[in-house]
């Protein structure tokens, strides 16, 4: 077991007008790890979501990040959703070093470490264009930047690439593992997507509706780093088939 | 070197091309062109009318005869244009600087958006004929019953453009904001402010149009001198028919004038809308690098 969790979340829980969207939750999450959230709309992962980020306090319980507690508070956590957010007027360059100029003074160092990280991950030649002239997975490139940007630990992605076309999706995933590894970040990722939670995650848990619950927590034993071979390995596969199994027992 | 998919060649020369495509060389040579266009075909319709229905030339003049008497009598339409020109343009300052001002007001307190509301709405109920009069008894005749009745009419469009865009701003993008931890002031000047910029310039221009019949307007109840609206209607006294065309003509003018600067502010606000890359001017890192990289 790591020392301390990078992330506790000790029994929050949030209903709103009578409907329970999240029944009581406690979660860890290690310092550096990758865990993904699936299930179907109206499982809760969006409200444990925005509890986690702070937008939406939660009726009870804490959360607490590297031992302080941030319950209901904000600006602690890098956000992206499935949305790019880009602001049109700023150039891509500007749209990295935004979170910064929300709270201060952007610095010379802000906007080198900005170009040096869009330069290492294939936006250098982007870097003053406006994020019109862009297409939709450069757009979600330059969005993530601006997440990482943020220099929080813990990131937190909400159907980062839902809007892609397969083919993009899985050059992002494959794009977004190779910034985790080089950053040490740690990550909860939202999808509907089975393959690409698996694909990508230490962790995957389950969720399902009425009330917005987590029903499984299943720890991913796949080698990395993972590679297209990895989508059609056995013990992937398993893995699979498990969830597709809990996801569909809900609804049937 | 990066070891990431790097976007492929064929994707960054489309871009490159996308770029190109939005910046054309000359977009006021252009526009100007569209200009000219559209005035000849007008002078040609006018004409064209002249040639098939044979009006008599005190109720229709040609444009030849148009234009020739307002260059002859220039010296006395030139002065009088320039304060028509000027009552528009302090008018609409205010106006504008009124409109948003509100818009901000309203957007930022609910209670205060509640209450004036119908009365901003009443305001322009009133036909403006019927104000000017009382605000000649109030204020006087001098020149600011006109800026007031321009300042009237234009804050009206800037203030219901501007609030429609503060509220309809992506709520997503405000809550990104506050994960962000951003502080008010600053989420307003650098996300709510820009992120109304162009509704704004939409009601900045929709006011441009009108703000000159509002001088007018302001000339015929209060004005305490010679003025434009007063010198066309000695020349209608006279049956100078040609001179009331030139005149109506040259009031035409000055509100395309301003139109045409409210315009050309607009563009310079808003470049995203018109080019691929930031101006060089507006880079905020000054590295060499950086403009290695780009392409334009």
């Amino acid at each position: 077991m790591p020392s301390s969790p990078l992330l506790q979340i000790s029994s929050v829980s949030k209903t709103f007008g009578g409907v329970v969207a999240l029944d009581t939750t406690s979660l860890e999450l290690a310092e550096g790890s990758f865990t993904s959230l699936v299930g179907p709309s109206g499982c809760g992962k969006s409200t444990l979501f925005n509890i986690i980020s702070g937008l939406l306090p939660p009726d009870g319980g804490s959360v607490s990040l590297e031992g302080r507690d941030v319950t209901g508070t904000s600006g602690h956590v890098g956000y992206m959703l499935q949305k790019d957010l880009l602001v049109p007027w700023r150039t891509v360059m500007g749209n990295i070093t935004l979170a910064a100029s929300l709270t201060r003074r952007v610095t010379a160092e802000d906007r080198a470490q900005a170009q040096a990280q869009a330069e290492r991950y294939g936006l250098g030649d982007f870097l003053h264009h406006y994020p019109r002239t862009l297409s939709g997975g450069m757009r979600q490139r330059v969005a993530l930047m601006r997440t990482l940007a943020t220099n929080q630990s813990l990131l937190l992605l909400d159907e980062p690439f839902g809007a892609l076309d397969a083919q993009t999706r899985l050059d992002m995933q494959q794009w977004l593992l190779e910034i985790w590894a080089d950053l040490g970040k740690t990550v909860v990722f939202v999808t509907h997507d089975v393959d690409e939670a698996l694909f990508l995650s230490d962790r995957v848990l389950v969720m399902s509706p009425r009330p917005g619950r987590v029903v499984a927590d299943l720890t991913v034993d796949v080698a990395r780093p993972r590679t297209l071979a990895t989508l059609t390995d056995p013990s992937f596969i398993e893995l699979k088939r498990r969830v597709l199994g809990l996801l569909h027992r809900e609804n049937a | 070197m990066t070891s990431s998919p790097q976007p492929p060649v064929s994707v960054v020369r489309e871009n490159a091309r996308r770029a190109d495509a939005f910046a054309p060389a000359w977009p006021f040579a252009k526009l100007a062109l569209w200009y000219v266009a559209s005035v000849s075909l007008t002078l040609l319709v006018w004409q064209s009318c002249i040639w098939i229905f044979h009006p008599a030339p005190y109720i229709v003049p040609t444009p030849r005869a148009t234009y020739d008497v307002v260059v002859s009598q220039w010296s006395q339409i030139w002065p009088l244009a320039l304060g028509t020109f000027r009552e528009t343009i302090y008018g609409y300052a205010a106006g504008a600087a009124l409109g948003f001002l509100l818009a901000v007001a309203m957007y930022k307190i609910r209670v205060f958006r509640s209450l004036s509301y119908p009365l901003i709405i009443g305001s322009q109920a009133i036909p403006i004929i019927a104000l000017a009069p009382i605000l000649v008894l109030v204020i006087g005749f001098n020149i600011y019953p006109t800026i007031i009745v321009v300042t009237w009419i234009v804050f009206f469009p800037v203030t219901i453009n501007t609030l429609d865009g503060f509220l309809n701003l992506d709520p997503d993008l405000l809550n990104l904001t506050r994960v962000l931890g951003a502080t008010r002031g600053r989420r307003f000047w650098f996300v709510e402010l820009p992120g109304v910029v162009t509704p704004l310039f939409s009601g900045l221009k929709i006011g441009a149009a009108y703000a000159v019949t509002g001088a007018i307007i302001g000339e015929q109840a209060a004005s305490s001198g010679p003025s434009l609206y007063q010198f066309q209607v000695a020349a209608n006294n006279q049956s100078r028919t040609d001179l009331v065309y030139g005149i109506t003509i040259v009031m035409m003018i000055i509100g395309l004038l301003w139109f045409a600067v409210v315009t050309g502010l607009d563009r310079i606000f808003t470049p995203w809308k018109y080019r691929a890359t930031a101006r060089r001017w507006f880079r905020r890192d000054k590295t060499r690098n950086a403009s290695l990289t780009t392409n334009d």
